[in-house]
Parts: C-alpha cells; structure tokens; sequence
C-alpha cells in the first residue's frame, strides 16, 4: 500500500511478539488517562500534599527550626507516623484520581462496542484487562509510592543521625501499603467501570463502593454490638493494615482495630468479586439467555 | 488444506443449538456466508475467531484449529464486525494504527500502514477527525481499513453494506472486488443480500436453522445451467436455425424470429455469432439462462425444507 499509489499491498515485515501486545494496550490506554487536562490538574493537586510534607521533613531536620517550635518538637518528628499520615494522604488522593481515570480505560470502549474488534486480534480477555489494569497502576504509582519513597529518600539523606537504615520497615510498609491499596482500586475501578457505560456515573459508582458499606459496617457494628462491622469499612480497615505494615503506634480505640488476617480475607474476597464481574463483562460476545 | 474446514461443528449458546453438525472444506478466494436473519452466520464467524468453543466437532483456518491456536489465527484474520464497533474518542488514523499495533505491527510501521490504509478505503481527508464524528459509512470504512491494516491473509466481512446507500454500498463492492483481485487475501464475507455475495463471491456458503443448505461454487453452479438460450433475429431465420443444428443445437423457431435451443457444452455463444454473420442473420437479443445465486439460494432453500419434511415423517 502506498498513500499516494491507493492500491492494496499485503505486509510481509517483522511482527512484535504475542505478550508484548499487553503493553500495546497499556501504552494506549496510559495515553488515553493522560490526554485529559482534568487528569494532569488532579496529577498537581495529589502532589501538593507532598510537597508539604518535604518542607515538614527539611523542618524537622533543620536545628533552627526545631529551636522555634521548642517544646513542641514532636510537631516536627519524622518517624513512622508521619509517614502514616503521608501515606493516607496520598491514598485517599489516589481513590480519587482511581475514580476519575479507570471510566477512561474501560467505559469508553463499551460504549462504542469496541471490544469486538479489540479481542479480534491476538489478544486475550486477560490481556485486556492486564493492559489497563497497567496503565491504571502506574498512574496511581507516580502519586503514592513513588513520592513517598522519595520523602523517605529526601528524610534518610537530611537526617542529621543514620536514619534510614534503622526506618527501613518504614520504607517497606510504604512500598507495600502503597501497592495492596492501588493495586485494589485499579482492580475495583476497572471492574465497576465494566458495568456502568457512563463515565461520571462509573465515577461515582467506585466512590460510592468504598463509601457506602463503611456506613453500612458502621449500622452493623452499632446495632449489633460487634467490631465486625469495620470488615465492611475500607477507610478503617485500610488504615488499620498501613498502620502495622509501617509500625507505627496503635490507635488508642481498640474498637476500631481489625485483625490482619480479616482483612486480607475481606480484601482477597472483594477482589475475586470484582474478576468476577470483569470476566462477565469483558466478553466480544454476550450470549442472551432466554 | 482449505482456507476454512469444517468437521461435524456444533456450537449451543444458552442451551439452543445454534451450528448444527456443519461439515464441509472452503477453498474459494471470496467465500460468500449467506442464510435469514439467525441462520447462524454471525456464530460461525465467532467460531471461527475463537469467541464461541463448539461443543462438538471442530473447525479449523489455514489448518489451525480455532480454539486452540485462537491467537495464531487471530493474527492472520482481519474482521471487520457487523455492529458499530470502534473507539469513537480517537481519531480515525489513531484508531487504525492502534488496531495495527494490536496485530502485531511495530509502532512506526503501524502508522505508516494506518495512513496508507485509510487512503485506500477513501477516509485519507477525514483521518485526523474523531471517529464518532463520522457517517454511517465512513464508519464502516473505517472498519474495513483496520481490518486491512496488518495484511492479513484472511478478511472476515461481517455484513459489509449494512446501513449503506447505494453509492456507498457499490463503492464498498468495488472495494472488495479489488482486494479480491490482488489475490493475497481471502476473503469470508457473510450476508443476507444475495446481490452482495454475486457481486463479490466465487464460492457460497448458505446456512439454515444452523445447518448447511448449500455450500458450492457459484461459477460451476452457473456453469451446469448455462445450455438454454433465446435469440431474437432478423433474416434468413430458418436457414440459420439449420446452420445451428448441424453445430449439434436442439433447436425450436417461433414466429417473429424467435430460436430457442439447448447448446452443447462445447459450442459457445461466439461460434453462433460466427454462422449468423455467414448468413447475413442479425442477432437482436441474446438471453442466456444462467442460474443466479438467487436460483441457487431458492432451491437450497427448498431442498432444506424437503429434507426437514422427510425427517420429521
């Protein structure tokens, strides 16, 4: 084929190799999040918190400035509740940009009954979730675990004391806290996504999922008299887990304490929910029944 | 080898069977699928691309078998759906290279091809627009064009002119006639218009209630009925009806010139004209009897319903 000859001619080149068309379909769809200025605005907002937290930290290790606050110092510890509360920060910022970016990948393709033609090609239905659910990871990276391990670089390199060496459960409690928390929205928000062709309503639809059975856990715990309900509440659970993976010091409520193991049950389960509804709806074909 | 083999293929979808024991090797250079609405076309399609798992039998492209080497067959097949299919937020070269890439072509080579692609379907003044700003037609250009792209070996057309009006419709026609002519590509096109599949075709596939009514070569087909003629001539109409029967034409005359005959199967039209100019006859109207698919559709048709009466007595 040539543009300017307009006659067909068959392709006789080289053909990139089978798994490398997951990353095809990431590359594509980590475009198709970032091609939207509302993306790139909610990008710098997720970022400012961290910033704060970078003039806390040159704060906290500057002699000067721990001399004003005085007694205060604790106002000014670096440790791993102040990580904690980086952390959370960030996460939250993260269910929202989840919210906004994970309609892009998915609903945009149901509602012109792309998939026909996507999974025509040497793709698998697998495949094609791998690839947003990619391009959605990485998304979340650059505004959770990655600035955080930058800060906790930027604490190890101006503590004036050996610090980061004796914090490094801090450095992997981010790491991990960071990747169980984002990769559980980009699943929650691919697979609700599936199910709602309009992007504002799948946007509020991810809100409401995180939002919505924390009350319903809190009506449980309350009437029932039972911690159990928490199971329901992803805030409280979630914090729970970040707390213990970065070692910071428990809640003084012990009501709102969850054990570990509940919780990865309650967050394996919610993810085997939501393969499920991505393998029901992520199809070429749907076979009505009837 | 056929391009496309069929052994016993069954397919049940929400407990209905809906391919019923189809058998049979597909060899054409365009394959024509034809059948009424739910025949099974579109399943045998989905079969084919490794969507539906048949539960008996199994079918088989370029020798690969559809369910098992899926993504190898995938690879070689360009389908162009019969729905609105697409992602209406590119633009249409975006969305032509995306296709490409997904097939296996490098990200530079993709582009290249994608352009060259959609100036070949007729969308190259309208590739940078967005697709769901497009026309009914230029979006099943758009179509074609993506399944064009990576060269493929197999072009599955799922109701190319649906919701086209005839220019666009005989441009599409065009389109397909001349990819059949390059020759690289086989081409699977399945339809209900009859005329879309004469047009295009040399080998028919007719499906009914899930099962095979037909499946035979349009051209042999026409071929085995072609020894009725008409003529309407001015002249010396007795002596040139003498001429023909020497040639070994049955042969009636009627009043007004009329000469009706049955030709062998080694005489042409061309040896008629020949004898008539000899003679100083003058050939005013020709008329070949020739089965059109029309034909061949109607008695598959009928010969199905016989079949379906036999067996049900």
């Amino acid at each position: 084929m040539a543009v300017y000859k307009r006659n067909y001619s068959a392709y006789t080149g080289t053909v990139t190799p089978v798994w490398t068309r997951v990353l095809v379909l990431a590359r594509y769809a980590f475009e198709e999040a970032w091609s939207s200025k509302i993306t790139v605005g909610l990008f710098i907002f997720c970022l400012l918190p961290c910033i704060v937290s970078l003039v806390v930290i040159y704060l906290g290790d500057n002699p000067i400035a721990r001399a004003l606050v005085g007694g205060r110092g604790d106002m000014l510890a670096i440790d791993a509740k102040f990580f904690l509360k980086v952390l959370q920060t960030q996460a939250w910022l993260a269910l929202v940009m989840a919210s906004w970016i994970a309609p892009r990948l998915i609903t945009f393709d149901l509602a012109d009954n792309a998939l026909p033609i996507l999974l025509s090609h040497p793709i698998s239905r697998f495949g094609y979730v791998f690839g947003k659910f990619i391009a959605l990871f990485t998304s979340l990276s650059l505004i959770t675990w990655l600035p955080c391990l930058l800060l906790f670089v930027y604490q190890g390199y101006s503590s004036p004391q050996p610090w980061a060496i004796s914090n490094l459960q801090i450095a992997m409690g981010l790491l991990a806290g960071s990747v169980i928390w984002i990769a559980f929205l980009s699943l929650l928000g691919l697979a609700l996504s599936s199910w709602v062709k309009w992007r504002v309503v799948a946007t509020g639809v991810i809100f409401a999922a995180v939002f919505v059975p924390a009350g319903v856990g809190a009506i449980v715990s309350a009437v029932l008299r039972t911690r159990w309900g928490l199971l329901l509440n992803l805030p409280v659970m979630m914090s729970n887990l970040w707390q213990r993976l970065l070692g910071a010091p428990a809640p003084m409520n012990d009501r709102l304490s969850v054990p570990t193991l509940a919780i990865a049950v309650m967050l394996s389960l919610t993810c085997l929910v939501c393969v499920a509804m991505l393998n029901k709806r992520i199809r070429a074909r749907e076979v009505v029944r009837g | 080898m056929g391009v496309i083999d069929l052994d016993g293929v069954e397919v049940r979808l929400a407990n209905r069977t809906v391919l019923n024991n189809l058998t049979g090797e597909l060899n054409g250079q365009a394959i024509g699928l034809l059948g009424p609405n739910g025949a099974g076309k579109s399943t045998l399609i989905n079969t084919l691309l490794g969507f539906h798992l048949p539960s008996k039998g199994n079918a088989r492209v370029f020798g690969l078998d559809v369910h098992r080497d899926r993504a190898q067959i995938r690879g070689v097949i360009g389908y162009m759906p019969e729905n609105d299919s697409f992602i209406g937020n590119m633009s249409g070269v975006r969305f032509v290279r995306y296709m490409a890439e997904l097939a296996g072509l490098p990200p530079g080579v993709a582009l290249e091809r994608a352009h060259e692609a959609l100036f070949y379907v007729g969308l190259g003044e309208v590739r940078y627009r967005k697709v769901n700003t497009y026309s009914l037609g230029m979006k099943q250009l758009v179509k074609l064009a993506q399944a064009l792209a990576h060269g493929p070996k197999l072009l599955i057309l799922d109701e190319p002119t649906n919701g086209l009006d005839p220019v666009a419709r005989q441009r599409m026609i065009q389109l397909i006639k001349d990819i059949r002519k390059e020759g690289s590509i086989r081409l699977l096109i399945s339809s209900h218009l009859l005329r879309d599949i004469d047009e295009t075709c040399d080998e028919v596939l007719i499906l009914k209630d899930g099962r095979i009514a037909s499946l035979c070569n349009i051209e042999e087909e026409r071929r085995s009925n072609r020894s009725f003629m008409e003529l309407e001539t001015v002249g010396a109409t007795e002596r040139f009806s003498v001429s023909i029967r020497g040639l070994g034409c049955e042969c009636a005359t009627f009043p007004g010139g009329r000469i009706k005959l049955v030709i062998p199967d080694n005489i042409e039209a061309r040896d008629l004209y020949v004898i008539a100019s000899e003679q100083g006859v003058q050939i005013r109207r020709m008329n070949q009897r020739r089965d059109s698919l029309e034909d061949i559709f109607l008695r598959a048709m009928d010969n199905d319903q016989e079949r379906t009466a036999n067996g049900s007595l």
